[in-house]
């Protein structure tokens, strides 16, 4: 598997995983609880500590490929994968400022938009995977 | 339906088995996409097909063929 569609699958998972597990706990607490800076701190530490960690790991298997910059295929898959992104994340956003007209508690809008960024990136990564796959 | 169909997998066998990654190396593009490149599922930029037709040596034309199905 080649070294850029190693990091997408990288981001993918380890955001997915660690951002689930904390989401997890939002939902499980309730819309009462308070914001859950201890928690997201240590899940901000936890992604950055694992995507630092696999993407060293991955370099150090693929040196050559890690060093080279993008190629022009590449680019364009980047490229198309954020364009699909920033779409989910314009749409989404409109939806949550549209129901912040119902003035939902400041807790519900802040994870509302932590979610709605991470499931952008998340987007972003799993559309980098389909189409290196697709051109593999 | 529009296609590109491209002669590289023979071209670099007439010049001495190049590999993939010989050729990628020359027209500074990934082994992965010089893969693409051959299976008709990427299509190069003008630029990138002009560096590969002068690697082997031979008119743009020669690499690729335009087609209409």
């Amino acid at each position: 598997m080649p070294f850029r569609e190693k990091s997408a699958w990288i981001s993918l998972l380890s955001m997915s995983g660690i951002y689930g597990i904390y989401f997890g706990s939002v939902i499980h607490a309730g819309p009462q609880a308070g914001f859950h800076s201890g928690n997201l701190l240590g899940t901000i530490i936890a992604l950055v500590v694992v995507q630092v960690v696999l993407t060293v790991a991955a370099a150090i298997a693929a040196p050559k490929e890690a060093k080279a910059p993008r190629d022009e295929r590449e680019k364009l898959i980047e490229l198309k994968a954020t364009r699909v992104a920033y779409s989910g994340l314009a749409t989404s956003v409109a939806l949550a400022c549209l129901f912040g007209a119902f003035n939902p508690p400041i807790v519900f809008n802040t994870n509302a938009l932590l979610f709605i960024l991470v499931t952008a990136e998340v987007m972003r990564s799993g559309c980098q995977i389909i189409q290196y796959r697709r051109s593999a | 339906m529009v296609t590109i169909r491209n002669e590289i997998r023979r071209l670099r066998f007439e010049h001495g088995e190049m590999t993939q990654q010989e050729l990628a190396d020359k027209i500074e593009l990934t082994r992965q996409t010089v893969n693409a490149i051959e299976q008709g599922k990427y299509s190069p930029s003008l630029e990138a097909a002009f560096r590969i037709a002068a690697v082997f040596g031979t008119p743009l034309e020669s690499v690729f063929h335009y087609s209409e199905d």
